[in-house]
């Protein structure tokens, strides 16, 4: 079997089954050409962009006009800049609430997906229908939902006592029940979390069976373990996006981050600058501390992933 | 098996391939061009009756010129977002015209990138008394005409005369002064709990804004001589300071729960008879036609403090030949076209509920209409926002001192004041560059 | 016996409970998009339309150019999904699975790029694309999918390295070329991390709105995300229809998932190479 497969792979035209001499050398040779679509696709529709917006926040740039080079001047300006550090301020709160929340309930959903029951692609569709709805009309239902006088919410909570806040409209409350809304949207991250529950292999759990591991040891001694290669992509990408939060809040408020600007998040108020108020040198200087502050955090998650994610692999 | 895997991907390659090919091929169609005729590209956002009354005007255009014929393509843009336009524009690739707010126009032409039509303008005649002074004013920049103004709005006091009578107050008298306002609208006030039946009034909905309040106080937002705002006019503070004692007296919370649960359109409060006096602007009209032909509404200058002096602002839009055009020259004629009184006739008469930036034209096309001549008499003194770098900003802050002092964040001075700081700070920066 | 159902019940009960959570959003945009306009404004919100207004789904699709727009979208989100699952993979895997130099570096870079938000690259890109002649063909929005997408490049990743090497090494011995491992031995092991990648490339795609925006000039090449805007400047105001459309736009995705997510469970231990 082995040396028929061999012997096709020899004549065939395929510069990437060269016969081996070295394989050191062919072991980098294979990296560099598998990579190669990317190196070529980084390069051109990424890095000269990134490249470019580097060079923009020490420009007066302002899209339509080139604008003078005028060094660090933006981002002293940004220091002194109070609505820099409100929509820091939000753009953090929302952050370090909702990647967390986000983390456990995508998980604990997706478990609650990958159980052998009846009529499960129904449920799991279920659970991803709010991706698939406009966010636009998402808003709007969530501005109903959320009323304080007539909303299904205060409603509910008016039954067992509670009077309920202005939700969006008290500063407050408003960016919670944007991590509320958010939290519906999870549903991305659950088909994640499944497709990973689903690479796990039966013969752990088999084993399991053998020592006689009940549902508490399965969950915390093998399925969560070979899940945090998954749970750390999602963290990781969780950070990023929670950092360039934007279309919800934009939409819910128009634009205007109301109440007391307690939804401008930071890239709502970097855009602003961009393209409404025409500072792109500026909101590059922006975009540029928000990637500092977003390396240093996925620095920090990849420091310490060592110790608590593990690879079946490995 | 392999050989089999390969034929596949090759298959799959060359699809590709061949579908990229012709999707290219599909949409590069070139512009076919007979002889000596020049086809202009005009983009702009109409769509429904707006569109009808665009396309009416083309129509007529191209149908008058056989040497240019306008082509209008839809694209998509909002009163925030002009990305496509932008993009263009910076790609050297711009339409030869563009729809567009007129609020944005001395933004843009700051950037340099709005062809400049004072040459066009002087060479045909065209000057600022053919239109309201406003209209103009909000085209030019620094001295300089950069559109041509098409269609222009204004804001009234609407009123539901039958709820004016259920609270016995009498429907044919609206408020005048700030005083009988606040009197009225505490009569027409129905409340339970914290939630309004019937709301009286509350400056800051519909068109509320603070340019309303600031001017029908006498402020003014912008010294044309020193080119710098002026959000800390005293009459400007007087006037948020109006707004926040209202908000403190009439609880700034069950207004914000009243205001969200309103609807729009069909379900506008005003409509549904929620609010009985709301500022609105021009197009409210054509709104309660549509959805509520039996309202029995009137319309009422904006009470001021005097109950003397009534005002009101306009906005509106206007076409633009951005920079790097290539048919300038063509698209002027276009423009010309439509902002001269045929043009203008013909597109505010089918698209419904715009007003004519040219006075004699409204006055013909609206004569039987005693609440659209209300607006009509307020055109010639009607204010607009002011032309300068920085208006978005200057729009943003203004909304912000609002929302901030309603709620009870800071004193109405010192909030406009650092508004004025910041405004000012900007336009300073513009002018260094 | 009796524990296996009892365990099912509860199961179903708290599926059922947290997927009306999760159900209200879209139940509310059907029956919105059957309600008649002087409906969709009550407060409170009523659920039930009254009368079930079925003509709404035919003014909306009458009142934009529906299937020029529709086989646009289709075209355009399907080459680009494949190209996503083919590049994606294939770059991951060398990420996880090949040693070579300046991997680790260009690693990062790849995180990296992701961390400048698009509002910034926008421009630069469509010079970019403007510069060489790609704008106003659809070229920009399917192209680049072809050369790597750095978030899917980095879920693959970790995917590939969930993966025991020892299925390598085995067919190292048994002579297999890099190539071959990868497309016949690792690829399918992570078809369920491939499909999910081609799932969210396509939902992506179908209902990008700024790249069509930007690079589409021509009318009769605009996809479905621009015509809802278009829909919605026209009828803004009339929600029900606008709820039409969204239902029209979402349902081909939402039938496409129900099918594919029979796959997401089937990984490894399906695949019939156990580890």
């Amino acid at each position: 079997m082995a040396r028929t497969e061999k012997a096709i792979s020899k004549t065939s035209v395929n510069p990437r089954s060269v016969p081996k001499k070295k394989t050191k050398i062919k072991k980098g040779y294979a990296g560099w050409l598998f990579a190669s679509p990317w190196i070529i696709g980084l390069l051109l529709f990424y890095a000269l962009p990134v490249v470019s917006s580097l060079y923009f926040s020490f420009t007066t740039y302002s899209i339509l006009q080139p604008g003078d080079f005028i060094g660090f001047k933006n981002y002293s300006d940004l220091i002194h800049d109070h609505l820099f550090w409100k929509s820091i301020g939000n753009t953090v709160y929302f952050a370090v609430i909702f990647v967390p929340l986000s983390i456990i309930f995508g998980v604990a959903l997706a478990m609650m997906l990958n159980m052998r029951v009846k009529g499960m692609s129904i449920y799991r569709t279920v659970f991803f229908l709010p991706t698939l709805v406009p966010q636009v009309a998402l808003a709007v239902l969530w501005m109903w939902l959320l009323n304080p006088g007539f909303g299904l919410v205060n409603g509910m909570l008016d039954k067992i006592g509670i009077s309920g806040p202005a939700w969006l409209g008290s500063e407050t409350w408003s960016k919670p029940s944007l991590i509320f809304m958010s939290l519906w949207g999870i549903g991305q991250a659950v088909v994640i979390y499944l497709a990973g529950l689903g690479d796990i292999s039966n013969e752990y759990y088999e084993a399991a069976e053998v020592d006689g591991a009940n549902w508490f040891q399965r969950t915390f001694y093998i399925t969560l373990p070979l899940l945090t290669p998954v749970i750390f992509y999602n963290l990781v990408m969780g950070v990023i996006g929670a950092f360039q939060q934007f279309t919800l809040p934009y939409t819910l408020t128009q634009g205007s981050g109301k109440p007391n600007n307690s939804l401008t998040f930071y890239v709502s108020y970097l855009y602003d600058n961009g393209f409404k108020y025409f500072k792109m040198g500026y909101a590059s200087a922006m975009a540029w501390i928000l990637f500092i502050i977003i390396m240093i955090l996925t620095l920090l998650i990849f420091w310490s992933s060592k110790r608590w994610v593990h690879y079946q692999g490995k | 098996m392999r050989q089999s895997m390969k034929r596949i991907q090759l298959f799959l390659l060359a699809t590709l391939i061949v579908l990229a090919f012709a999707l290219v091929g599909c949409s590069n169609g070139a512009s076919s061009s007979k002889k000596g005729v020049t086809t202009i590209t005009f983009w702009n956002n109409a769509t429904g009756t707006g569109k009808d009354a665009l396309d009416a005007v083309i129509k007529q255009f191209n149908k008058t010129h056989s040497k240019i014929q306008v082509k209008s393509t839809y694209v998509a843009s909002n009163e925030s977002s002009d990305d496509k336009l932008l993009t263009a524009v910076t790609g050297g690739n711009p339409p030869d015209i563009s729809l567009f707010d007129r609020f944005k126009v001395a933004s843009w032409a700051n950037q340099g990138s709005l062809t400049d039509l004072s040459e066009y303008a002087k060479k045909d005649g065209i000057t600022k008394d053919k239109y309201y002074p406003f209209a103009w004013d909000e085209s030019s920049y620094n001295g300089k005409l950069y559109a041509i103004p098409i269609s222009t709005d204004a804001r009234l006091l609407y009123y539901n005369k039958d709820e004016f009578k259920k609270a016995g107050l009498d429907p044919n008298k609206p408020p005048t002064t700030i005083d009988e306002l606040e009197a009225d609208a505490d009569k027409l006030t129905i409340k339970k709990g914290s939630r309004f039946q019937q709301l009286g009034f509350a400056p800051w909905l519909g068109q509320g804004w603070l340019y309303t309040w600031g001017w029908a106080f006498g402020g003014d937002f912008y010294n044309k001589d020193t080119d710098k705002v002026t959000l800390d006019n005293p009459q400007v503070v007087k006037a948020l300071q109006w707004e926040q004692d209202w908000a403190k007296t009439h609880n700034v919370e069950d207004i914000t729960g009243f205001q969200d649960s309103a609807g729009s359109d069909a379900q506008d409060p005003f409509l549904t008879g929620q609010i009985s006096m709301q500022v609105n602007v021009t197009g409210t009209v054509e709104q309660i036609k549509k959805f509520k032909p039996d309202l029995n509404y009137g319309v009422a200058p904006i009470p001021t403090p005097t109950g003397k002096d009534f005002t009101t602002w306009s906005g509106g839009f206007s076409l633009i030949i951005p920079k790097g055009a290539k048919h300038p020259k063509q698209a002027w004629e276009f423009l010309k076209y439509l902002g001269s009184p045929e043009g203008q006739k013909l597109y505010c008469g089918t698209s419904k509920g715009d007003l004519s930036v040219i006075d004699s034209v409204n006055q013909d096309l609206f004569k039987d209409d005693p609440i659209m001549m209300q607006f009509v008499d307020l055109l010639k003194t009607s204010h607009n926002r002011p032309s300068i770098s920085q208006g978005q900003l200057l729009w943003n802050e203004l909304d912000s001192a609002v929302d901030k002092a309603i709620h009870g964040k800071g004193d109405p001075k010192s909030l406009l004041e650092k508004a004025n700081k910041k405004v000012n700070d900007a336009l300073a920066k513009d002018k260094a560059n | 016996m009796n524990t296996i159902k009892l365990k099912s019940t509860v199961a179903h009960i708290c599926l059922i409970i947290a997927s009306l959570f999760f159900i209200i959003p879209f139940l509310w945009m059907l029956s919105t998009s059957l309600k008649p306009i002087t409906q969709v404004f009550s407060f409170p919100p009523e659920w039930i339309p009254k009368p079930f207004q079925w003509s709404n789904f035919k003014d909306a699709i009458e009142e934009i150019p529906f299937w020029t727009y529709l086989s646009n979208t289709v075209v355009i989100t399907i080459i680009s999904t494949l190209g996503a699952v083919l590049s994606c993979p294939l770059v991951a895997y060398s990420f996880a699975k090949l040693q070579w130099k300046g991997r680790n570096v260009l690693f990062g870079l790849t995180l990296a790029v992701m961390m400048i938000p698009g509002q910034v690259t926008m421009i630069p890109l469509f010079l970019l694309f403007n510069k060489i002649g790609w704008v106003g063909t659809p070229l920009p929005l399917i192209v680049p999918s072809f050369f790597g997408i750095p978030l899917y490049i980095f879920l693959l990743r970790q995917f590939f390295l969930g993966l025991p090497d020892s299925l390598r090494d085995a067919a190292k011995i048994d002579g297999a070329s890099e190539w071959r491992i990868y497309w016949q031995i690792m690829l399918p092991l992570a078809k369920s991390a491939v499909l999910s990648v081609g799932l969210f490339q396509l939902m992506a795609s179908w209902t990008d709105f700024i790249g069509p925006l930007l690079y589409l000039t021509n009318e009769t090449s605009y996809t479905l995300s621009l015509g809802l805007q278009q829909f919605q400047s026209a009828k803004g105001s009339e929600w029900n229809l606008m709820m039409a459309v969204s239902t029209i736009m979402t349902l081909p995705i939402i039938v496409l998932f129900f099918f594919l997510q029979k796959k997401f469970i089937e990984g490894i231990t399906f695949s019939g190479i156990k580890g």
